[in-house]
C-alpha cells in the first residue's frame, strides 16, 4: 500500500520504454498523467469539500444541511455544478471584457500551481522543487491579481471595493505568512518541501514552532479569504466583493478557486508544521490526506464561528501583531538555533 | 489627510443588510463615510390611509403588518388607543394575556434584532441561533393566534379567545431558558474579541443627540436615558409589575446590542410574574358590532413598543371609521439618526449601525 | 480579553456540533400544528343564514355572496358563496363574527395552485338542500297541478262545444270569433293553448288569441293573392 502510487508511476514509465519511448519523452508523459490526476482529484475533492463545509456549517448551527440528493446530500454539489454550468453566462455590457473573462481562470489556474509542490506521500510530488516552499509562496501572492482583476474588469463600484480591499489585505498577510514558514525553514535548513517533511522525523514543527504555527494559520486564513476575514466578498456589506458581477460557471470558477487554494495552505500547514505525510501504520498518501482534512475542518470551524473582523482592524492586526510577532519569532528560532549548537545538541 | 474623490455607494434598496427596503445611499471618501442619505418608502403601503376606510375592527389585522417583527406591540397599541377612545374596559385576565403576549413579542422583536447583527457582521452561526430560540415564541403564538408571525390575537376589548391548555407550560418553559439564551449569545457574540472591536465607539449617538432627534425605545436607553413608557406612564396594567429598564450610558453600538440581550431578561421577568398572577375570567368585553365613537373626539396613545415609542393618534367624525389615524413609528424616527451616528466610520461601521439602530421598514413607510 | 472570547465562541459551536438537529422534515414528516392554527377557510353551505356579518368584518373583501329572495318565507335563500382567498390575511374576523359558526379554518397549509383563477373558491347552492324543501313541498304542487290540469281539460271541453260564447269575452269583432273557432276545430294544439291561458292568465289569452286571429288573416290574404296571380 505505501508504495502503491510510486509503483504504479514506475511502472508506467518502464511499460511506456519498452514501447520505444526515449526517457525524456517518457518523463514528459508520466508529468502530463501526474497533471491530469491532479486536476481529477482536486475536482472531485472540492466536490466533497463544498458538501462538507455544508454538511459542518449545519451541524454548528444544528441544522441537517444538504440531505435530499444521494446519501446524506452527496450529490447535491453536483447538481449545483450541472445548474450553474447551464446558467446563463451575463458579462456586463460597461465591464472590461477581456479582464473580467480571464480572471476567473488566471485564479483557478494559480491555485492548481500550488499543487506542483505539495508531497502527497513518500516521494509523491509533481516535481521536487529545491525551492518549493518559496515556490509555493510567491504562487499564492498571484490569486491577488486575479482578483483585482475580476474587481475592475466588472467596473462596479462593489467589485472594484472588494478588490482593493483584497489586495491591501493579501500583501499585508504576504508577509507574516512568509515570515512564520521562515522559523521552520531555518531549523530544517531546506526549502524542499521533501527534506522540510524529512526534518520532523523525531518531532513535529508544530511544537518546536508553536507561535509561527498560529502566525501562519491566522496569516493562511486572511489569504484564503475565508471568515473571519473574508473582506473580498462579505457579502452582508460588498453584496458579494469581486464576485458580484459573475454569474453561472465563471463565478463557480471562483468559487473552485478559492476550495483548492484552502486544500493547497491546509495540505502545506500539514506538511511544514505537522510532520507532512510521516505517520505510523497507514500508507503515507493517507496521513497527509488525514492531516489535511483536519486542517480544513479547523478552518470551517472558524469560519463559522466568528464575526468578520473590519477592514482598518484587519491590516493593523496584520502590521502592528502578526509582523512584529513572526520577526520576534525568527529571532527566538535563531537564538535557539545558536543555542543549540553551542550546548552541542545538534 | 489624503484626500480622494468623492463617489456614492447605493446600501440598499436590494442589499442583503438593509432589513427590508431601506435605500442608504452612502457619500464615500475611500473607505471613510462623509454621509448617509436616507431613501424611504420602499415599503409604503398608505396604511393610513387604508384605516381612514376601514372600520375600527377592520383595521386591527393592518397594525399587525406595521412591526410584524414583534406582531402584537402594534396591535396592542391600536386596540388600547380604540378602547381610550371608545371608554371600554378590558377584562382582567385579557390584560394579563395581553401582558404576556407583548413582552413575548418584544423579545421575538429582540431577537430578531440580535439574529439579525449577528448575520450582518458575519456571523452566520448567531443568526442561526437567535432564529432558533425564537422559533418558540413563535409556536407559542400558533397556540393562541393560530398564525405564527402576524397572529391576530389581540382584539379591540381583549383578546380573541381564551388560552389553550398547553400554552402555560410552553411559555413557562420558555420563560425559564431565558437566561441560558442570554448566556449563548454573550458566549458566541458579545464576548467575541472581534465583536467588539467591530462595535465599541462605533456609531455613538451622544444623549443630546438622542433627544434631539427624539429617539426612543433600546437606543435612547443606550445612549444613557433610562426612558421608558412601561415606566414613565403605564399603560394597560404595566404598573403592577416589577421589572428594571436597562440603560448603558456610552451610546454606542455595543451599548444598543446589550440593551437588546438585557431586556430579553427583564421581559421575561415580567412574563413570570403576569403567568403567577392570572386570573380567572373572561377574555373579552362586551362591545358592540358596531364601534362608533363621538364626533370630535380624538386619542393619543402611546406604547413602549420593540422599537421606542409607537404611538396611534386617532380622529373620530362620529362614523364607524376612523376620520383620521396616524401613526408614530419610532422607527421612522431612529433612522433619522443613521447619517449622524455613521459620518467619520468607515463603510463597514454603516452596516452595523444599520443592525443595531434595527429600524423596521414596514412601521416607518407605513 | 485576549482570545478567551473567541475561544468560549469556538467552544459553544462545538458543543452544539454533537447536539441534535432540530431541522423540521417538513415535506417528509408534517409538521405538528396547533390546534388553532389557521390554514385554508372552510365554508359550511348547509349552516349559513346569509346574515352577511362575516362579508362586513372582513377588512380585506374576500368574502361575498348571493341570495334570492324566497316567495314561501321571509329568509334569504343563499344561492352561492365566495371566498376571494387571494387576498385574505388569515386575520379570523369572519370566523370569530359568524353567529353560525358556518367558517372555520382548517389546518391545510399548502394553499399554492398553478393559476390565479384555483385561489378563488366558488361554493354552489348543493342540490341536496333543494331536494330536501322540494320533497317537503311536492305534494302540494302535485295537488295543485292536478287542480289546474282538470280546469284546462274542462275548458277546453266548453271551448270545443261551445266556442263563440268564451272567445266573445276576448275578441271584439264576430269576424274574428269566427276565424279563431274555425282555426281552433281545425288544430287542437290551438285549442289546449288557449284553454290552458284561459285557466292561468286571462289578459295573456286574450292577447294570445288576438295574435292568433291576425295571423289567420294574413295568411288567408297571402292565400288570395296567391290565388289572384
Amino acid at each position: 500500500m505505501e508504495h502503491l502510487f510510486t509503483n504504479l508511476a514506475t511502472a508506467l514509465t518502464g511499460w511506456m520504454i519498452t514501447l520505444g519511448l526515449s526517457p525524456v519523452w517518457a518523463d514528459v508523459i508520466l508529468l502530463l498523467v501526474k497533471w491530469i490526476i491532479i486536476i481529477t482529484i482536486i475536482t472531485l475533492n472540492i466536490i466533497i469539500l463544498i458538501w462538507l463545509e455544508r454538511k459542518v456549517s449545519a451541524f454548528f448551527q444544528e441544522r441537517l444541511g444538504p440531505n435530499r440528493l444521494g446519501p446524506f446530500g452527496i450529490f447535491q454539489t453536483i447538481a449545483d455544478a450541472i445548474k450553474l454550468l447551464t446558467k446563463e453566462d451575463i458579462v456586463p455590457s460597461a465591464a472590461d471584457k477581456l479582464i473580467f473573462k480571464t480572471a476567473p481562470m488566471f485564479f483557478i489556474v494559480v491555485a492548481v500551481m500550488l499543487y506542483t509542490v505539495i508531497p502527497m506521500g513518500q516521494g509523491m510530488e509533481v516535481i521536487n522543487l529545491n525551492i518549493g516552499l518559496l515556490f509555493f509562496i510567491s504562487m499564492g501572492s498571484l490569486s491577488t491579481i486575479a482578483l483585482l482583476m475580476a474587481g475592475w474588469g466588472s467596473d462596479n463600484k462593489w467589485s472594484l471595493m472588494g478588490a482593493v480591499r483584497s489586495v491591501a489585505q493579501m500583501i499585508s498577510y504576504e508577509i507574516p505568512l512568509a515570515f512564520s514558514l521562515l522559523g521552520v525553514v531555518m531549523i530544517s535548513g531546506s526549502l524542499n518541501l521533501q527534506d522540510i517533511v524529512a526534518a520532523q522525523d523525531n518531532i513535529w514543527f508544530v511544537i518546536l514552532q508553536p507561535i509561527a504555527f498560529l502566525t501562519y494559520f491566522i496569516a493562511a486564513t486572511a489569504e484564503l479569504n475565508r471568515g473571519p476575514f473574508d473582506m473580498p466578498e462579505a457579502e452582508q456589506e460588498l453584496t458579494g466583493g469581486a464576485y458580484t458581477e459573475y454569474t453561472g460557471m465563471r463565478w463557480a470558477l471562483f468559487f473552485l478557486a478559492e476550495y483548492t487554494n484552502l486544500v493547497a495552505v491546509s495540505a502545506l500547514m500539514a506538511t511544514v508544521f505537522l510532520g507532512g505525510w510521516q505517520g505510523p501504520w497507514l500508507p503515507s498518501w493517507l496521513w497527509i490526506i488525514i492531516k489535511t482534512y483536519g486542517v480544513i475542518l479547523v478552518f470551517f470551524w472558524v469560519k463559522w464561528t466568528f464575526p468578520r473582523i473590519r477592514m482598518d482592524h484587519l491590516m493593523s492586526f496584520s502590521w502592528k501583531v502578526l509582523v512584529p510577532v513572526s520577526l520576534g519569532n525568527i529571532l527566538l528560532t535563531g537564538a535557539g538555533i545558536y543555542f543549540c549548537q553551542w550546548m552541542g545538541w545538534c | 489627510m489624503m484626500q480622494s474623490d468623492i463617489y456614492n455607494v447605493n446600501v440598499g434598496p436590494i442589499h442583503p443588510s438593509t432589513h427590508g427596503g431601506l435605500h442608504a445611499e452612502a457619500v464615500m471618501d475611500g473607505e471613510i463615510i462623509q454621509d448617509v442619505i436616507v431613501h424611504l418608502g420602499y415599503v409604503h403601503r398608505s396604511v393610513e390611509k387604508i384605516a381612514e376606510s376601514k372600520t375600527y375592527q377592520q383595521f386591527v389585522p393592518y397594525t399587525a403588518r406595521l412591526d410584524y417583527l414583534a406582531t402584537n406591540l402594534p396591535v396592542l397599541g391600536y386596540c388600547q388607543a380604540v378602547e381610550k377612545l371608545l371608554g371600554i374596559e378590558v377584562p382582567e385576565r385579557a390584560e394579563y394575556i395581553r401582558i404576556i403576549m407583548a413582552e413575548l413579542s418584544r423579545i421575538a422583536s429582540h431577537q430578531i434584532a440580535i439574529s439579525a447583527t449577528g448575520i450582518d457582521l458575519g456571523a452566520t452561526t448567531g443568526l442561526m441561533y437567535g432564529m432558533r430560540d425564537r422559533e418558540r415564541i413563535m409556536n407559542i403564538f400558533e397556540m393562541t393566534g393560530g398564525q405564527r408571525l402576524l397572529s391576530s390575537y389581540i382584539r379591540i376589548g381583549g383578546v380573541g379567545a381564551d388560552i389553550p391548555d398547553e400554552f402555560i407550560p410552553a411559555v413557562q418553559s420558555f420563560v425559564n431558558d431565558i437566561p441560558k439564551m442570554m448566556d449563548e449569545y454573550n458566549g458566541l457574540m458579545t464576548g467575541n474579541e472581534i465583536w467588539e472591536a467591530r462595535m465599541k465607539g462605533v456609531g455613538i449617538l451622544s444623549k443630546e443627540d438622542a433627544v434631539k432627534y427624539g429617539v426612543t425605545g433600546p437606543n435612547l436607553r443606550a445612549s444613557g436615558i433610562a426612558y421608558d413608557i412601561r415606566k414613565a406612564e403605564p399603560y394597560g396594567i404595566y404598573d403592577r409589575f416589577d421589572f428594571d429598564i436597562p440603560a448603558r450610558s456610552g451610546g454606542d453600538s455595543l451599548d444598543r446590542w446589550n440593551i437588546r440581550i438585557e431586556e430579553l431578561g427583564e421581559s421575561g421577568r415580567i412574563i413570570q410574574q403576569a403567568l403567577d398572577n392570572l386570573p380567572e375570567g373572561e377574555v373579552k368585553a362586551k362591545i358592540p358590532k358596531v364601534l362608533k365613537a363621538e364626533a370630535g373626539t380624538e386619542v393619543y396613545h402611546r406604547i413602549e413598543s420593540a422599537k421606542g415609542e409607537l404611538g396611534y393618534y386617532i380622529v373620530s367624525d362620529g362614523g364607524n371609521k376612523p376620520y383620521r389615524l396616524h401613526v408614530r413609528a419610532p422607527s421612522f424616527i431612529n433612522l433619522m439618526v443613521l447619517p449622524l451616528v455613521c459620518r467619520g466610520g468607515v463603510f463597514q461601521d454603516l452596516i452595523t449601525n444599520i443592525a443595531t439602530l434595527d429600524p423596521i421598514l414596514g412601521e416607518s413607510d407605513r | 480579553m485576549n482570545g478567551q472570547g473567541l475561544i468560549k465562541g469556538l467552544g459553544i459551536t462545538l458543543k452544539h456540533f454533537f447536539q441534535k438537529e432540530i431541522t423540521e422534515q417538513y415535506p417528509d414528516v408534517m409538521p405538528e400544528l396547533a390546534t388553532r392554527f389557521r390554514g385554508c377557510l372552510q365554508f359550511e353551505f348547509e349552516k349559513c343564514i346569509a346574515c352577511g356579518i362575516c362579508v362586513n368584518s372582513c377588512p380585506n373583501n374576500v368574502l361575498s355572496f348571493e341570495t334570492e329572495k324566497s316567495e314561501n318565507s321571509k329568509k334569504k335563500k343563499l344561492l352561492s358563496y365566495t371566498i376571494d382567498f387571494q387576498y385574505c390575511m388569515f386575520c379570523n374576523l369572519c370566523v370569530e363574527g359568524c353567529p353560525k359558526d358556518c367558517l372555520h379554518f382548517d389546518h391545510d397549509f399548502e394553499l399554492s395552485t398553478f393559476s390565479r383563477d384555483d385561489i378563488k373558491r366558488v361554493y354552489l347552492r348543493p342540490a341536496e338542500m333543494d331536494e330536501e324543501k322540494e320533497a317537503d313541498a311536492a305534494p302540494v304542487q302535485d295537488e295543485q297541478e292536478s287542480k289546474e290540469q282538470k280546469q284546462i281539460d274542462a275548458m277546453l271541453k266548453a271551448l270545443q262545444k261551445n266556442p263563440q260564447k268564451i272567445l266573445a269575452k276576448m275578441l271584439e269583432q264576430e269576424e274574428d270569433i269566427g276565424i279563431l273557432s274555425e282555426l281552433m276545430q281545425s288544430n287542437e294544439k290551438t285549442a289546449g293553448k288557449i284553454a290552458e291561458l284561459l285557466v292561468k292568465d286571462k289578459e295573456k289569452a286574450a292577447k294570445v288569441a288576438a295574435g292568433f286571429v291576425t295571423k289567420e288573416k294574413k295568411n288567408r290574404l297571402q292565400a288570395e293573392k296567391g290565388g289572384e296571380e
